[in-house]
């Protein structure tokens, strides 16, 4: 249903439409020749976002490139972004969740658990790749996964309750070979096992490296981890 | 209290007759608290006490005396701003945004339309501190948006949708805010389209409920973390700095969308003005 307006072709329709008025609007409010009216509400979004100087897409950003890249949609992005909330239907679904689990690589030499107190901090830092006003230096501290921003983990500090909680994992769940790659999998691209999850894709997105997340799971998994006191 | 008496009663006696409008902010936030069942609005008791002396409401006398004197260039007060129902027109007006001006052709959010009319009338240009210092409790900018948002105070959102670029800035504000992208995959739905989530200890206002979202919505408040009042564009820049998309320009046509849904989301629902935040 989502698929059958792809963003691409609105895109088209109204550089037609900029094309036929004759002008190319950049400043804020001017709507110019361009009558919004005449465009649908994605295409007018769109045309907002990229066009109509509606955000500051030349910005450059850690990664390389510039904003603009970060409001591009890729494939999940379209098929989950559902206007009015809720989840496509069931073969888009099934898509996302095929193209997500292609997308999982793993580290040489299989998957492993590093440092649990690195992960510990690692768990509760929001820093990286914010960018705007205060953009985030990386070479100043490293990336972190904001797992407590939507998990409660140890208790000994606040966790968000957008995810469900992680607290004890490693002690209820165990660390079996099939529970690791599981977790590892949720954190690398959680798409795999709840497409259109709300859950950021920390591997996939190359948001966070391996060491991190091998950190990150040590945090989870560690008998001496307070996670799992 | 007796500050919060001296306080209250400027804007008591500004405001009009309807019954909410008589109310101090806390008492628009208490009404609603009555009314729902909410972990967002009563989040703060320490908010929810300190409300009654609000650093935002000293704003407001500041804000009152910046509006009607003789300023900029052109040595004039902003008594023949129109923010939308006639010159000189402020009571109610706050709510009553964003619209369509036909003096400029476009949409406007409450704080582009000041601007506006400092510039047209004032004589101010984007080079004066008038214009240029958009943040923090001494900006012109910031006490004369918490003058005019008080004459609001109680009274219920209802952003014009009678222009089709009401409503065509409306709806593409809809699916920006829907919209999924960037290095963390979020749109302002992941986190605000379920009732009594928190992001670590913050509690998620919900937008499907109006009874919450018009608190999320009413801005300028004071924001305790930042010790300063805020506008509404803050926490549009805020949530998006969080989202790592790209930072929305402020005026533009992205924040103006953004912000005509959100005010269409809490329609009907009592205006909180000057509010407090975390
Ligand atoms: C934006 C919020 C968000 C962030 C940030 C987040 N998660 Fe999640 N996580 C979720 C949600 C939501 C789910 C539940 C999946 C679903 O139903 O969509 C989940 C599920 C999980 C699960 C599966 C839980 C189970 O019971 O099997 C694991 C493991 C997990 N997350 C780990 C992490 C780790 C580690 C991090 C940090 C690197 C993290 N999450 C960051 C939202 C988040
Ligand atoms: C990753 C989660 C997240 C995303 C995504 C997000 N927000 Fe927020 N938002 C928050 C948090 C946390 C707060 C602060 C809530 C509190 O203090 O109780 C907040 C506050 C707000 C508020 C004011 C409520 C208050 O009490 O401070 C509004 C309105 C709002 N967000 C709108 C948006 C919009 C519009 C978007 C999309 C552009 C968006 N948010 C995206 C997390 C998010």
């Amino acid at each position: 249903m989502f698929k059958k307006t792809p963003v691409a072709a609105g895109l088209a329709a109204f550089a037609s439409i900029i094309i036929a008025g004759g002008c190319a609007v950049a400043d804020a409010g001017k709507t110019g020749n361009v009558d919004y009216t005449a465009m649908t509400s994605q295409e007018l979004a769109e045309y907002l976002i990229f066009e109509a100087n509606g955000f500051n897409v030349d910005q450059e950003v850690q990664e390389g490139g510039t904003a603009k890249q970060r409001l591009v949609q890729d494939e999940m992005h379209k098929a989950c972004s559902v206007i009015g909330g809720g989840k496509p239907d069931q073969a888009t679904l099934d898509a996302v969740r095929t193209a997500a689990a292609a997308s999982i690589t793993y580290p040489e030499g299989g998957i492993q658990l590093g440092d649990w107190q690195k992960g510990r901090e690692l768990a509760w830092s929001g820093f990286g790749y914010r960018i705007g006003h205060n953009p985030d230096d990386h070479g100043n501290r490293p990336v972190g996964g904001n797992c407590y921003n939507c998990h409660q983990l140890a208790t000994d500090r606040t966790g968000g309750t957008v995810g469900p909680s992680l607290t004890g994992y490693g002690k209820t769940r165990g660390t079996s070979e099939a529970i690791l790659k599981y977790a590892y999998d949720m954190i690398y691209n959680p798409h795999a096992y709840f497409p259109c999850t709300n859950m950021p894709r920390f591997g996939s997105s190359g948001f966070l490296t391996q060491d991190a997340i091998a950190d990150i799971m040590a945090y989870m998994f560690d008998p001496e981890s307070p996670v799992n006191e | 209290m007796f500050r919060k008496a001296l306080l209250a009663l400027p804007v008591a006696l500004a405001l009009g007759a309807t019954a909410n409008a008589q109310k101090a902010p806390e008492d628009v936030l208490q009404g609603l608290i009555d009314s729902i069942d909410s972990s967002y609005l009563t989040q703060s008791e320490m908010n929810l006490m300190m409300m009654p002396d609000s650093p935002a409401l000293w704003l407001i006398d500041d804000g009152k005396d910046l509006f009607h004197e003789a300023r900029g260039p052109n040595n004039v007060s902003l008594e023949t701003c129109d923010f939308g129902k006639g010159p000189g027109v402020l009571e109610g007006a706050f709510v009553e945004f964003p619209r369509f001006f036909e003096d400029t052709g476009r949409v406007m959010d409450f704080e582009s339309r000041l601007v506006h009319c400092m510039k047209t009338i004032q004589g101010f240009t984007d080079d004066d501190p008038a214009i240029r210092t958009k943040h923090g409790n001494a900006a012109d900018i910031t006490k004369l948006q918490t003058y005019v948002a008080s004459l609001s105070n109680g009274h219920a959102w209802n952003p014009p949708m009678d222009h089709p670029m009401e409503q065509a800035m409306r709806d593409a504000g809809e699916v920006i805010f829907y919209r999924r992208a960037g290095t963390m995959d979020f749109s302002c739905s992941t986190c605000h389209a379920a009732t009594g989530k928190r992001i670590r200890a913050s509690v998620l206002p919900n937008s499907n409920v109006p009874e919450e979202w018009t608190k999320a919505v009413s801005w300028p408040a004071f924001r305790v973390g930042h010790d300063n009042v805020r506008s509404a564009q803050h926490r549009v820049g805020e949530c998006y700095w969080q989202m790592r998309h790209a930072e929305p320009v402020w005026g533009g046509t992205g924040m103006t969308a953004i912000i005509s849904y959100w005010n269409d989301r809490a329609r009907g629902q009592p205006a909180i003005l000057p509010d407090m935040k975390r």
